[in-house]
């Protein structure tokens, strides 16, 4: 047991920063450039992407294991993880605009965002592609979705402070913002010596 | 329960989840927005670089700023 919640443990911490999901694997680079460029958006964006992530592995792993596979149809899964995703993301969005009016001023606007957003279909597709247990899928989540979170509003720290000082012309906006992105990625290669 | 079993009930779910999509797809747009938050956008200057045609952003930027531009 206690063995089982140390590889918890790690698995979060891989996920969050060693093999984090966006400046590792290249998943959501889109919302990241995209939504990356104030943090308050950046911080509510990120919030959005966890529940959905967290939410959505939930959801997706018995279905996989306890009716997909045993029904010899484990290649219908990315069909089914789709239909999870824009089914949660449209539940949540219509909760969220009826019933809590703060919430929706803060993540309604990004909650269509995600259904297109692959960082959420390719934690439930890895975790059943890899054989992960039900512990360790929620790590993957849990580290994947963090880390997320923890890039975008890092990134959004970043592009801030360069908007305030004078760039070349050329350089402005969205270059600046992949050089920036490919500078954080060469500083989180530096943990790959890790081995967690 | 045999694989047969397993497949109706698989398909079942794929139907059950297409059902609640196009359920709360028709109550989210049919839901108003709440007070105060009828305008709200997203960023959408860097919604240029971005191809995703079917995102409500998108379409928001293709539809205003073609305009603006044509105004200058």
């Amino acid at each position: 047991m206690y063995a089982y919640f140390v590889s918890f443990l790690l698995s979060i911490v891989t996920y969050l920063l060693i093999d984090n999901v966006v400046l590792t694997r290249f998943y959501g680079i889109c919302s990241f450039v995209g939504v990356g460029n104030k943090v308050k958006s950046a911080f509510s964006m990120g919030l959005a992407v966890v529940f959905v992530i967290v939410f959505a592995t939930l959801i997706c792993f018995p279905i996989y294991y306890y009716v997909l596979v045993p029904a010899g149809l484990p290649f219908m899964d990315t069909v089914v993880y789709i239909l999870v995703i824009a089914c949660l993301v449209q539940v949540v969005g219509f909760f969220i605009k009826k019933y809590s009016p703060a919430l929706y001023k803060s993540l309604g606007i990004y909650l269509p965002l995600i259904t297109t957003n692959c960082a959420v279909l390719g934690v439930v597709t890895e975790n059943s592609n890899s054989g992960f247990d039900f512990g360790i899928s929620m790590a993957n989540a849990l580290g994947t979705s963090i880390g997320y979170l923890l890039m975008i509003v890092i990134f959004a720290c970043i592009r801030m402070r360069l908007d305030s000082y004078s760039a070349p012309r050329a350089m402005k906006g969205v270059p600046l913002a992949l050089i920036t992105a490919g500078l954080m990625a060469m500083a989180l290669m530096g943990l790959t010596g890790l081995g967690v | 329960m045999s694989q047969g079993g397993y497949i109706i009930l698989a398909i079942a779910i794929i139907v059950v989840l297409l059902v609640i999509f196009v359920v709360s797809f028709v109550l989210y747009r049919r839901t108003p927005a709440p007070k105060g938050c009828e305008h709200l956008h997203a960023e959408t200057e860097e919604c240029k670089g971005c191809h995703q045609v079917g995102c409500q952003f998108y379409a928001e930027y293709h539809e205003t700023k073609p305009k603006e531009e044509d105004k200058k």
